[in-house]
Protein backbone atom coordinates (compact mmCIF):
# COMPACT_ATOMS: atom_id res chain seq x y z
CA UNK A 1 0.00 0.00 0.00
CA UNK A 2 3.35 2.04 0.34
CA UNK A 3 6.03 2.59 -0.80
CA UNK A 4 9.66 4.57 0.07
CA UNK A 5 10.53 7.89 -1.29
CA UNK A 6 13.87 8.18 -0.12
CA UNK A 7 15.77 4.97 -0.03
CA UNK A 8 16.39 3.53 2.99
CA UNK A 9 19.91 3.96 3.97
CA UNK A 10 21.54 1.77 6.05
CA UNK A 11 18.33 -0.60 7.56
CA UNK A 12 18.02 -2.01 10.91
CA UNK A 13 15.47 -5.35 10.70
CA UNK A 14 13.08 -6.00 12.93
CA UNK A 15 11.17 -9.32 12.89
CA UNK A 16 7.00 -9.48 12.72
CA UNK A 17 5.99 -13.25 13.48
CA UNK A 18 9.14 -14.40 11.97
CA UNK A 19 9.67 -12.39 8.55
CA UNK A 20 12.48 -10.19 8.35
CA UNK A 21 11.61 -6.45 8.23
CA UNK A 22 13.72 -3.63 7.03
CA UNK A 23 13.16 -0.69 9.30
CA UNK A 24 14.66 3.04 9.04
CA UNK A 25 16.35 3.91 11.70
CA UNK A 26 14.34 5.88 14.18
CA UNK A 27 11.06 5.21 12.94
CA UNK A 28 8.41 4.02 14.34
CA UNK A 29 7.13 -0.18 14.63
CA UNK A 30 4.26 1.12 12.69
CA UNK A 31 5.47 2.71 9.71
CA UNK A 32 8.06 0.12 8.88
CA UNK A 33 5.28 -2.25 9.14
CA UNK A 34 3.08 -0.29 6.80
CA UNK A 35 5.81 -0.16 4.06
CA UNK A 36 6.59 -3.73 4.38
CA UNK A 37 2.67 -4.36 3.40
CA UNK A 38 1.68 -6.29 6.38
CA UNK A 39 -2.10 -6.80 6.05
CA UNK A 40 -2.68 -6.48 9.82
CA UNK A 41 -1.52 -5.10 13.23
CA UNK A 42 -3.95 -6.82 15.54
CA UNK A 43 -7.14 -8.82 15.16
CA UNK A 44 -10.06 -7.22 17.33
CA UNK A 45 -10.90 -9.40 20.95
CA UNK A 46 -15.03 -8.60 19.77
CA UNK A 47 -15.06 -10.07 16.62
CA UNK A 48 -11.63 -11.32 15.43
CA UNK A 49 -11.33 -8.37 12.30
CA UNK A 50 -8.00 -7.41 11.03
CA UNK A 51 -7.05 -3.91 11.78
CA UNK A 52 -4.18 -1.84 10.57
CA UNK A 53 -3.52 1.70 11.78
CA UNK A 54 -6.09 4.59 11.74
CA UNK A 55 -4.56 7.75 13.13
CA UNK A 56 -0.79 6.88 13.48
CA UNK A 57 -0.24 9.84 16.12
CA UNK A 58 -1.57 7.46 19.54
CA UNK A 59 -4.97 8.08 19.93
CA UNK A 60 -6.92 4.87 18.20
CA UNK A 61 -4.75 1.87 19.71
CA UNK A 62 -5.83 -0.05 16.21
CA UNK A 63 -1.93 -0.29 16.11
CA UNK A 64 -1.50 -2.55 19.02
CA UNK A 65 0.82 -5.64 18.43
CA UNK A 66 3.31 -7.67 21.03
CA UNK A 67 6.53 -6.42 21.28
CA UNK A 68 9.28 -8.57 22.41
CA UNK A 69 6.35 -10.36 24.06
CA UNK A 70 5.03 -7.53 25.71
CA UNK A 71 1.51 -7.15 24.35
CA UNK A 72 -0.68 -4.34 23.36
CA UNK A 73 2.00 -2.25 22.63
CA UNK A 74 1.15 1.33 20.72
CA UNK A 75 3.09 0.50 17.44
CA UNK A 76 2.71 4.06 15.94
CA UNK A 77 4.53 5.35 19.03
CA UNK A 78 7.00 2.75 19.88
CA UNK A 79 10.89 3.09 18.24
CA UNK A 80 12.29 0.52 15.93
CA UNK A 81 15.26 -1.37 17.53
CA UNK A 82 17.81 -4.02 15.57
CA UNK A 83 16.45 -7.96 16.03
CA UNK A 84 13.09 -6.62 17.50
CA UNK A 85 10.39 -9.30 17.55
CA UNK A 86 6.68 -8.25 16.74
CA UNK A 87 3.91 -10.28 16.59
CA UNK A 88 0.57 -9.91 15.61
CA UNK A 89 -1.82 -9.08 18.92
CA UNK A 90 -4.39 -11.74 18.09
CA UNK A 91 -7.47 -10.52 20.59
CA UNK A 92 -6.79 -9.01 24.07
CA UNK A 93 -3.31 -8.84 25.81
CA UNK A 94 -2.92 -11.24 28.83
CA UNK A 95 -1.72 -10.19 31.89
CA UNK A 96 2.18 -10.11 32.23
CA UNK A 97 2.93 -9.76 28.41
CA UNK A 98 2.17 -12.37 25.58
CA UNK A 99 -1.18 -12.17 23.59
CA UNK B 1 2.00 10.19 64.79
CA UNK B 2 5.42 10.46 62.56
CA UNK B 3 6.08 13.81 61.91
CA UNK B 4 4.07 14.84 58.84
CA UNK B 5 6.51 14.23 56.07
CA UNK B 6 8.01 17.13 53.30
CA UNK B 7 6.25 17.65 49.80
CA UNK B 8 8.37 16.81 47.52
CA UNK B 9 10.65 19.59 45.84
CA UNK B 10 9.99 20.89 42.39
CA UNK B 11 11.43 19.38 39.45
CA UNK B 12 11.28 22.69 37.27
CA UNK B 13 9.61 25.79 37.05
CA UNK B 14 7.20 24.65 34.05
CA UNK B 15 6.51 21.38 32.89
CA UNK B 16 5.24 21.84 29.24
CA UNK B 17 3.45 18.67 27.87
CA UNK B 18 4.05 18.88 24.04
CA UNK B 19 6.64 19.96 21.83
CA UNK B 20 5.00 20.93 19.11
CA UNK B 21 4.73 24.76 17.72
CA UNK B 22 3.03 25.67 21.03
CA UNK B 23 5.27 23.75 23.37
CA UNK B 24 8.24 24.69 21.31
CA UNK B 25 7.73 28.31 21.26
CA UNK B 26 6.49 28.52 25.10
CA UNK B 27 9.88 26.77 26.43
CA UNK B 28 11.83 28.61 24.10
CA UNK B 29 10.64 32.03 25.75
CA UNK B 30 10.81 30.35 29.26
CA UNK B 31 14.24 28.69 28.77
CA UNK B 32 15.67 31.87 27.53
CA UNK B 33 14.36 34.22 30.55
CA UNK B 34 15.96 31.63 32.88
CA UNK B 35 12.90 29.69 33.76
CA UNK B 36 14.04 25.98 34.09
CA UNK B 37 11.56 24.01 31.73
CA UNK B 38 11.01 20.32 31.44
CA UNK B 39 9.66 19.63 27.91
CA UNK B 40 7.41 15.94 27.32
CA UNK B 41 6.14 14.62 24.41
CA UNK B 42 5.33 10.94 23.06
CA UNK B 43 7.09 11.57 19.76
CA UNK B 44 10.68 10.61 19.53
CA UNK B 45 11.46 14.18 18.14
CA UNK B 46 10.29 17.87 18.43
CA UNK B 47 7.87 19.73 15.81
CA UNK B 48 4.41 17.89 17.24
CA UNK B 49 2.37 16.22 13.93
CA UNK B 50 2.70 19.49 12.05
CA UNK B 51 6.17 19.55 11.52
CA UNK B 52 6.71 15.63 12.73
CA UNK B 53 10.14 14.20 10.72
CA UNK B 54 11.11 17.91 10.05
CA UNK B 55 14.62 17.40 11.61
CA UNK B 56 14.86 14.12 10.26
CA UNK B 57 14.36 15.15 6.96
CA UNK B 58 16.24 18.32 6.96
CA UNK B 59 19.22 16.09 8.00
CA UNK B 60 19.37 13.81 4.84
CA UNK B 61 19.35 17.05 2.89
CA UNK B 62 19.25 16.02 -0.54
CA UNK B 63 18.21 12.52 -0.40
CA UNK B 64 15.11 14.15 0.98
CA UNK B 65 15.05 16.84 -1.44
CA UNK B 66 11.95 15.54 -3.48
CA UNK B 67 9.80 14.76 -0.53
CA UNK B 68 10.95 18.16 1.46
CA UNK B 69 9.23 19.88 -1.96
CA UNK B 70 6.75 18.01 -1.98
CA UNK B 71 5.39 18.71 1.89
CA UNK B 72 5.97 22.28 0.96
CA UNK B 73 7.07 25.65 2.15
CA UNK B 74 4.44 24.95 5.37
CA UNK B 75 6.49 22.77 6.75
CA UNK B 76 9.75 23.74 6.42
CA UNK B 77 8.66 26.62 8.00
CA UNK B 78 9.17 24.60 11.40
CA UNK B 79 12.86 24.68 10.72
CA UNK B 80 13.84 27.61 12.42
CA UNK B 81 11.62 26.57 15.77
CA UNK B 82 12.93 23.51 15.59
CA UNK B 83 16.14 24.80 15.85
CA UNK B 84 16.01 27.39 18.45
CA UNK B 85 14.38 24.62 20.57
CA UNK B 86 17.57 22.13 20.16
CA UNK B 87 19.75 25.31 20.30
CA UNK B 88 18.01 26.42 23.65
CA UNK B 89 20.27 24.18 26.23
CA UNK B 90 18.67 24.45 29.69
CA UNK B 91 15.59 23.44 28.07
CA UNK B 92 15.32 19.77 29.30
CA UNK B 93 13.45 17.81 26.61
CA UNK B 94 12.06 14.25 27.12
CA UNK B 95 11.22 12.45 24.38
CA UNK B 96 8.87 9.36 24.00
CA UNK B 97 6.81 10.51 26.73
CA UNK B 98 3.43 9.59 27.82
CA UNK B 99 1.63 11.98 30.61
CA UNK B 100 -1.11 9.99 31.68
CA UNK B 101 -2.37 12.62 34.55
CA UNK B 102 -2.10 15.82 35.36
CA UNK B 103 -2.90 17.49 38.72
CA UNK B 104 -4.13 20.95 39.02
CA UNK B 105 -1.35 21.86 42.00
CA UNK B 106 1.72 20.85 38.99
CA UNK B 107 1.81 17.29 39.24
CA UNK B 108 2.28 15.31 35.81
CA UNK B 109 2.34 12.07 35.48
CA UNK B 110 4.68 10.31 32.76
CA UNK B 111 5.26 6.82 31.12
CA UNK B 112 8.56 5.99 28.92
CA UNK B 113 8.64 2.48 28.04
CA UNK B 114 7.69 0.55 31.14
CA UNK B 115 9.06 3.15 33.61
CA UNK B 116 6.37 5.72 34.99
CA UNK B 117 6.56 8.70 37.86
CA UNK B 118 5.47 12.09 38.85
CA UNK B 119 7.12 15.32 37.82
CA UNK B 120 6.69 18.36 39.68
CA UNK B 121 6.89 22.63 38.80
CA UNK B 122 5.08 25.28 39.57
CA UNK B 123 3.15 25.55 36.85
CA UNK B 124 2.05 23.10 33.47
CA UNK B 125 1.15 24.00 29.76
CA UNK B 126 -0.80 21.92 28.48
CA UNK B 127 0.28 21.68 24.74
CA UNK B 128 -0.82 18.27 23.85
CA UNK B 129 -2.12 19.74 20.29
CA UNK B 130 -5.77 18.61 18.43
CA UNK B 131 -6.80 15.10 17.35
CA UNK B 132 -8.99 14.53 14.48
CA UNK B 133 -12.63 14.12 14.62
CA UNK B 134 -13.72 11.25 14.93
CA UNK B 135 -15.84 10.11 11.74
CA UNK B 136 -18.16 7.05 12.25
CA UNK B 137 -19.07 5.66 8.85
CA UNK B 138 -20.00 2.02 7.68
CA UNK B 139 -16.62 0.16 7.08
CA UNK B 140 -14.63 3.16 9.12
CA UNK B 141 -12.82 -0.10 10.75
CA UNK B 142 -11.70 -1.99 7.83
CA UNK B 143 -7.49 -1.76 7.13
CA UNK B 144 -6.77 0.85 4.28
CA UNK B 145 -9.13 3.61 5.94
CA UNK B 146 -6.77 5.78 7.47
CA UNK B 147 -7.04 9.67 8.43
CA UNK B 148 -5.26 12.36 6.42
CA UNK B 149 -3.16 12.84 9.56
CA UNK B 150 -2.17 9.18 9.54
CA UNK B 151 -1.07 9.77 5.84
CA UNK B 152 0.83 12.37 6.80
CA UNK B 153 2.55 11.33 9.58
CA UNK B 154 3.49 8.17 7.14
CA UNK B 155 5.02 10.84 4.63
CA UNK B 156 6.42 13.23 6.82
CA UNK B 157 7.94 10.01 9.59
CA UNK B 158 7.79 7.48 7.33
CA UNK B 159 9.12 9.19 4.12
CA UNK B 160 6.49 7.06 2.12
CA UNK B 161 4.04 7.36 -0.44
CA UNK B 162 0.97 5.65 -1.17
CA UNK B 163 0.61 2.92 -3.66
CA UNK B 164 -2.17 1.80 -5.93
CA UNK B 165 -5.64 3.44 -6.00
CA UNK B 166 -5.95 6.76 -3.29
CA UNK B 167 -9.00 8.15 -2.49
CA UNK B 168 -9.94 11.17 -0.32
CA UNK B 169 -13.15 12.30 1.86
CA UNK B 170 -13.53 14.75 3.87
CA UNK B 171 -13.47 18.88 3.88
CA UNK B 172 -11.31 20.62 4.69
CA UNK B 173 -8.11 22.64 3.97
CA UNK B 174 -5.91 19.67 4.88
CA UNK B 175 -7.33 17.72 2.23
CA UNK B 176 -6.38 20.01 -0.47
CA UNK B 177 -2.85 19.76 0.71
CA UNK B 178 -2.58 16.67 0.73
CA UNK B 179 -4.06 16.11 -2.08
CA UNK B 180 -1.41 18.23 -3.76
CA UNK B 181 1.31 16.79 -1.73
CA UNK B 182 0.27 13.86 -3.56
CA UNK B 183 0.06 14.28 -6.40
CA UNK B 184 3.81 16.02 -6.42
CA UNK B 185 5.23 12.66 -5.44
CA UNK B 186 3.46 11.36 -8.63
CA UNK B 187 -0.15 9.80 -6.78
CA UNK B 188 -3.01 10.75 -8.61
CA UNK B 189 -6.06 10.27 -6.20
CA UNK B 190 -8.81 8.62 -7.99
CA UNK B 191 -11.53 10.65 -6.26
CA UNK B 192 -11.75 13.55 -4.05
CA UNK B 193 -15.07 13.29 -2.26
CA UNK B 194 -15.90 16.96 -0.68
CA UNK B 195 -18.73 17.66 1.78
CA UNK B 196 -18.34 21.36 1.76
CA UNK B 197 -20.40 22.96 -0.65
CA UNK B 198 -20.29 26.36 -2.58
CA UNK B 199 -22.81 27.90 -0.36
CA UNK B 200 -20.59 27.31 2.72
CA UNK B 201 -17.69 28.94 1.25
CA UNK B 202 -20.18 32.29 0.34
CA UNK B 203 -21.67 31.80 3.54
CA UNK B 204 -18.26 32.47 5.32
CA UNK B 205 -17.52 35.61 3.54
CA UNK B 206 -18.45 38.08 5.93
CA UNK B 207 -16.26 36.48 8.24
CA UNK B 208 -13.47 36.63 5.93
CA UNK B 209 -10.47 39.50 7.36
CA UNK B 210 -7.58 40.40 5.48
CA UNK B 211 -5.01 38.34 7.59
CA UNK B 212 -6.94 35.00 6.08
CA UNK B 213 -6.06 36.42 2.75
CA UNK B 214 -2.79 34.85 2.30
CA UNK B 215 -4.17 31.25 3.69
CA UNK B 216 -6.99 31.15 1.71
CA UNK B 217 -4.89 32.50 -1.67
CA UNK B 218 -2.83 29.36 -0.88
CA UNK B 219 -5.94 26.92 -0.92
CA UNK B 220 -6.97 28.29 -4.02
CA UNK B 221 -4.02 27.09 -5.19
CA UNK B 222 -4.09 24.04 -4.14
CA UNK B 223 -7.42 23.55 -5.78
CA UNK B 224 -6.33 25.24 -9.04
CA UNK B 225 -3.26 22.76 -9.00
CA UNK B 226 -5.73 19.91 -8.26
CA UNK B 227 -8.38 20.61 -11.06
CA UNK B 228 -5.90 21.32 -13.46
CA UNK B 229 -3.86 17.99 -12.93
CA UNK B 230 -7.87 16.24 -13.56
CA UNK B 231 -7.96 14.62 -10.12
CA UNK B 232 -11.36 13.88 -10.22
CA UNK B 233 -13.81 15.77 -7.34
CA UNK B 234 -16.98 15.51 -6.04
CA UNK B 235 -18.85 18.12 -3.97
CA UNK B 236 -21.50 18.10 -1.38
CA UNK B 237 -20.97 14.59 -0.48
CA UNK B 238 -23.62 13.84 1.76
CA UNK B 239 -22.46 10.35 2.80
CA UNK B 240 -19.46 7.65 2.80
CA UNK B 241 -19.11 4.25 3.04
CA UNK B 242 -16.17 1.62 2.30
CA UNK B 243 -16.53 -1.63 1.56
CA UNK B 244 -14.03 -4.90 1.56
CA UNK B 245 -14.29 -7.91 3.10
CA UNK B 246 -10.48 -8.03 4.91
CA UNK B 247 -9.51 -4.18 3.35
CA UNK B 248 -10.95 -1.47 1.92
CA UNK B 249 -11.83 -2.72 -1.76
CA UNK B 250 -13.90 0.70 -2.78
CA UNK B 251 -15.60 4.10 -1.38
CA UNK B 252 -19.60 4.65 -2.43
CA UNK B 253 -20.12 8.25 -1.99
CA UNK B 254 -23.50 9.67 -1.86
CA UNK B 255 -24.52 13.20 -3.28
CA UNK B 256 -28.66 12.93 -1.61
CA UNK B 257 -29.62 9.88 -3.39
CA UNK B 258 -27.24 9.45 -6.09
CA UNK B 259 -24.76 6.88 -5.42
CA UNK B 260 -21.01 6.66 -6.77
CA UNK B 261 -19.04 3.69 -6.46
CA UNK B 262 -14.50 4.13 -6.65
CA UNK B 263 -12.29 1.15 -6.47
CA UNK B 264 -9.60 2.07 -4.12
CA UNK B 265 -6.74 0.35 -2.23
CA UNK B 266 -6.78 3.42 0.42
CA UNK B 267 -9.50 5.59 1.78
CA UNK B 268 -7.73 8.67 3.56
CA UNK B 269 -10.52 10.85 5.42
CA UNK B 270 -10.71 13.73 7.28
CA UNK B 271 -13.24 16.59 9.08
CA UNK B 272 -11.16 18.83 10.70
CA UNK B 273 -9.54 18.55 14.00
CA UNK B 274 -10.53 19.33 17.50
CA UNK B 275 -8.83 19.91 20.65
CA UNK B 276 -7.48 17.39 22.39
CA UNK B 277 -9.23 17.04 25.59
CA UNK B 278 -7.83 13.94 27.53
CA UNK B 279 -5.45 15.31 29.54
CA UNK B 280 -7.49 18.69 30.71
CA UNK B 281 -10.37 16.70 31.39
CA UNK B 282 -8.75 14.54 33.92
CA UNK B 283 -6.94 17.08 35.54
CA UNK B 284 -10.94 18.23 36.36
CA UNK B 285 -11.22 21.34 33.69
CA UNK B 286 -14.72 22.48 33.08
CA UNK B 287 -15.66 20.70 29.97
CA UNK B 288 -17.83 22.90 27.33
CA UNK B 289 -19.22 22.12 23.90
CA UNK B 290 -18.38 24.45 21.29
CA UNK B 291 -21.79 24.11 18.91
CA UNK B 292 -19.88 26.00 16.06
CA UNK B 293 -17.06 23.69 15.96
CA UNK B 294 -19.11 20.63 17.26
CA UNK B 295 -16.89 19.94 19.96
CA UNK B 296 -15.75 19.63 23.17
CA UNK B 297 -13.37 22.38 25.00
CA UNK B 298 -11.44 22.81 28.11
CA UNK B 299 -12.39 25.99 29.70
CA UNK B 300 -9.84 28.40 30.28
CA UNK B 301 -9.56 31.65 31.59
CA UNK B 302 -8.39 34.94 29.59
CA UNK B 303 -4.77 34.02 29.69
CA UNK B 304 -5.24 30.82 29.38
CA UNK B 305 -5.39 29.16 32.94
CA UNK B 306 -7.55 26.47 33.20
CA UNK B 307 -11.04 26.53 34.89
CA UNK B 308 -11.54 23.56 36.93
CA UNK B 309 -14.84 21.96 36.90
CA UNK B 310 -17.11 22.60 40.10
CA UNK B 311 -17.26 19.77 42.84
CA UNK B 312 -14.75 17.89 44.86
CA UNK B 313 -10.85 17.68 43.46
CA UNK B 314 -8.13 15.44 44.62
CA UNK B 315 -5.65 18.67 45.32
CA UNK B 316 -7.03 22.01 46.29
CA UNK B 317 -4.92 25.25 46.21
CA UNK B 318 -5.09 27.43 42.74
CA UNK B 319 -5.02 25.69 39.60
CA UNK B 320 -1.54 25.79 38.06
CA UNK B 321 -2.26 24.56 34.88
CA UNK B 322 -2.32 26.87 31.45
CA UNK B 323 -3.86 25.62 27.58
CA UNK B 324 -1.89 26.72 25.02
CA UNK B 325 -2.25 26.08 21.34
CA UNK B 326 -4.72 24.20 19.40
CA UNK B 327 -5.37 22.05 22.66
CA UNK B 328 -6.77 25.34 23.96
CA UNK B 329 -8.58 26.06 20.64
CA UNK B 330 -8.01 25.21 17.11
CA UNK B 331 -6.20 27.55 14.94
CA UNK B 332 -3.21 25.53 12.67
CA UNK B 333 0.33 25.51 13.28
CA UNK B 334 1.25 29.59 12.79
CA UNK B 335 -1.75 30.24 15.49
CA UNK B 336 -0.16 27.53 18.03
CA UNK B 337 3.16 29.75 18.08
CA UNK B 338 1.72 32.44 18.77
CA UNK B 339 -0.17 31.39 21.41
CA UNK B 340 2.84 29.93 22.95
CA UNK B 341 5.00 32.54 22.99
CA UNK B 342 2.04 34.51 24.46
CA UNK B 343 1.43 31.49 27.62
CA UNK B 344 5.29 32.25 27.94
CA UNK B 345 4.59 36.15 28.56
CA UNK B 346 2.02 35.47 30.49
CA UNK B 347 3.67 33.04 32.97
CA UNK B 348 6.83 35.70 32.75
CA UNK B 349 4.35 38.51 33.21
CA UNK B 350 6.26 40.48 30.61
CA UNK B 351 4.86 41.74 27.32
CA UNK B 352 1.49 40.02 27.59
CA UNK B 353 -0.82 42.67 26.06
CA UNK B 354 1.10 42.44 23.09
CA UNK B 355 2.04 38.80 22.63
CA UNK B 356 -1.92 38.61 23.07
CA UNK B 357 -2.79 41.03 20.11
CA UNK B 358 -0.52 39.07 18.00
CA UNK B 359 -2.30 35.55 19.27
CA UNK B 360 -6.03 37.00 18.55
CA UNK B 361 -4.77 38.35 15.12
CA UNK B 362 -3.48 34.92 14.11
CA UNK B 363 -6.54 33.25 15.16
CA UNK B 364 -8.63 34.98 12.46
CA UNK B 365 -8.16 33.26 9.60
CA UNK B 366 -9.80 29.77 11.62
CA UNK B 367 -13.12 32.19 11.49
CA UNK B 368 -13.57 31.90 8.15
CA UNK B 369 -11.93 28.30 7.71
CA UNK B 370 -14.45 26.94 10.49
CA UNK B 371 -17.61 28.15 8.45
CA UNK B 372 -16.31 27.23 5.01
CA UNK B 373 -15.38 23.91 5.88
CA UNK B 374 -17.91 22.75 8.16
CA UNK B 375 -17.92 19.12 9.69
CA UNK B 376 -19.14 17.11 7.16
CA UNK B 377 -18.78 13.26 7.48
CA UNK B 378 -19.95 13.34 10.75
CA UNK B 379 -22.65 15.31 10.23
CA UNK B 380 -25.44 12.76 10.55
CA UNK B 381 -25.32 10.40 13.49
CA UNK B 382 -24.52 7.08 12.29
CA UNK B 383 -27.58 4.36 12.34
CA UNK B 384 -27.81 0.58 12.04
CA UNK B 385 -24.76 -1.28 12.27
CA UNK B 386 -22.27 1.54 11.85
CA UNK B 387 -19.11 0.97 14.37
CA UNK B 388 -19.55 4.08 17.41
CA UNK B 389 -16.94 2.22 19.65
CA UNK B 390 -13.97 1.00 17.40
CA UNK B 391 -12.32 -0.83 20.22
CA UNK B 392 -15.36 -2.80 21.52
CA UNK B 393 -17.01 -3.03 18.12
CA UNK B 394 -20.31 -1.37 19.07
CA UNK B 395 -23.00 -0.07 16.55
CA UNK B 396 -25.22 2.29 16.69
CA UNK B 397 -28.83 0.31 16.83
CA UNK B 398 -26.86 -1.43 20.14
CA UNK B 399 -26.31 2.52 22.31
CA UNK B 400 -29.54 3.88 19.99
CA UNK B 401 -31.72 0.86 21.87
CA UNK B 402 -30.20 1.60 25.54
CA UNK B 403 -30.72 5.04 24.56
CA UNK B 404 -34.33 4.78 23.66
CA UNK B 405 -35.00 2.78 26.94
CA UNK B 406 -34.15 5.06 28.82
CA UNK B 407 -30.13 5.31 29.24
CA UNK B 408 -29.31 8.54 28.88
CA UNK B 409 -26.48 8.94 31.23
CA UNK B 410 -23.63 8.60 29.36
CA UNK B 411 -21.58 7.02 31.96
CA UNK B 412 -24.45 4.80 32.66
CA UNK B 413 -24.54 3.76 28.96
CA UNK B 414 -20.81 3.23 29.22
CA UNK B 415 -21.40 0.91 31.99
CA UNK B 416 -24.18 -1.12 30.36
CA UNK B 417 -22.79 -1.33 26.74
CA UNK B 418 -18.72 -1.32 27.19
CA UNK B 419 -18.82 1.91 24.87
CA UNK B 420 -15.74 3.87 25.85
CA UNK B 421 -13.94 0.86 28.05
CA UNK B 422 -11.74 -0.09 25.30
CA UNK B 423 -8.02 0.71 25.34
CA UNK B 424 -8.47 4.35 23.46
CA UNK B 425 -10.54 5.31 26.84
CA UNK B 426 -13.48 6.41 24.77
CA UNK B 427 -11.26 9.01 22.37
CA UNK B 428 -13.41 7.77 19.24
CA UNK B 429 -16.32 7.30 20.25
CA UNK B 430 -17.39 9.41 22.96
CA UNK B 431 -18.59 12.45 20.90
CA UNK B 432 -20.85 10.38 19.13
CA UNK B 433 -22.45 8.80 21.74
CA UNK B 434 -22.70 12.08 23.31
CA UNK B 435 -24.23 13.44 20.22
CA UNK B 436 -26.95 10.43 20.21
CA UNK B 437 -27.96 11.08 23.32
CA UNK B 438 -28.29 14.91 23.21
CA UNK B 439 -30.72 14.31 20.02
CA UNK B 440 -32.84 12.94 22.73
CA UNK B 441 -32.40 15.12 25.60
CA UNK B 442 -32.23 17.91 23.92
CA UNK B 443 -29.15 19.60 25.98
CA UNK B 444 -25.86 19.79 25.33
CA UNK B 445 -23.50 16.95 24.95
CA UNK B 446 -21.66 15.71 27.51
CA UNK B 447 -18.63 13.37 28.20
CA UNK B 448 -17.41 10.64 29.80
CA UNK B 449 -16.51 11.16 33.33
CA UNK B 450 -12.29 10.81 32.96
CA UNK B 451 -10.52 9.72 35.54
CA UNK B 452 -6.13 8.99 35.57
CA UNK B 453 -4.66 7.68 33.99
CA UNK B 454 -5.75 8.45 31.00
CA UNK B 455 -3.72 6.65 29.23
CA UNK B 456 -3.30 2.68 29.90
CA UNK B 457 -0.66 2.33 32.59
CA UNK B 458 1.23 -0.75 32.80
CA UNK B 459 0.71 -2.69 36.32
CA UNK B 460 4.58 -3.41 36.40
CA UNK B 461 5.23 1.00 35.92
CA UNK B 462 2.81 1.82 38.45
CA UNK B 463 4.18 -0.77 40.76
CA UNK B 464 7.26 1.18 40.51
CA UNK B 465 6.48 4.92 40.42
CA UNK B 466 9.13 6.79 41.04
CA UNK B 467 8.37 10.33 42.45
CA UNK B 468 5.95 9.58 44.91
CA UNK B 469 4.81 12.09 47.45
CA UNK B 470 5.76 11.11 50.27
CA UNK B 471 2.81 12.57 52.13
CA UNK B 472 -0.09 10.61 50.05
CA UNK B 473 2.03 7.68 50.99
CA UNK B 474 0.53 7.40 54.36
CA UNK B 475 -3.10 7.42 55.11
CA UNK B 476 -4.78 6.82 58.65
CA UNK B 477 -7.47 4.58 57.92
CA UNK B 478 -10.63 4.80 60.12
CA UNK B 479 -9.07 2.46 62.84
CA UNK B 480 -6.16 4.40 62.79
CA UNK B 481 -4.08 2.12 61.41
CA UNK B 482 -1.64 3.53 59.11
CA UNK B 483 -1.81 1.95 55.56
CA UNK B 484 1.22 2.44 53.64
CA UNK B 485 1.99 2.62 49.73
CA UNK B 486 -1.18 4.19 48.75
CA UNK B 487 -0.95 7.00 46.32
CA UNK B 488 -4.06 9.00 45.61
S1 LIG C 1 -2.37 4.04 14.91
FE1 LIG C 1 -3.78 4.99 16.23
S2 LIG C 1 -2.84 4.64 18.16
FE2 LIG C 1 -1.37 3.89 16.81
Amino acid sequence: MFASVVPIGHPVTIHFDGRPIPAREGETVAACLMRAGVPAFRRTPVSGGPRLPYCMIGHCFDCLVEIEGQGSQQACLVGVAEGMRIRLQNGAAGVGGGA
Amino acid sequence: MPPFPDAPKPDADVIVIGAGPAGMAASVDLARAGRRVIVLDMQPGPGGQIYRGLEANLAEGAAAGALMTALGPAYAAGADLIRAFRGTESIDFRPGHTVWEVRRDGTVGWLQGTKAGYLRAAHVVLANGAMERPVPFPGWTLPGVMTAGAVQTLLKAGQMKPLGRVAIAGTGPLVFLLADQFRRLGVRPVMLARTDRLRDQIGALPRLRLPAVPSLAKGAGWLARLRLAGIPMARGVTGIEAVGATKVEALRLWRGRQLTEVACDLLVVHDGVVPSIDLAQGAGARIEWNQGLQAWQAATEEDGVMVPAPGASLVDGPCRILMSGDARQIGGAEAAMAHGRHVAAVLLAQGQSASRTRLRKSLLPRRFLEAAFPPGLSASLPTGNTTVCRCEEIDAAGLDGLIRAGAQDIDQIRGLSRCGMGPCQGRHCAVTLARMIAAQTGRAPVPFRARPPVRPLPLAALAALAGRDPRLTEIVSLDDKPVVGVDV
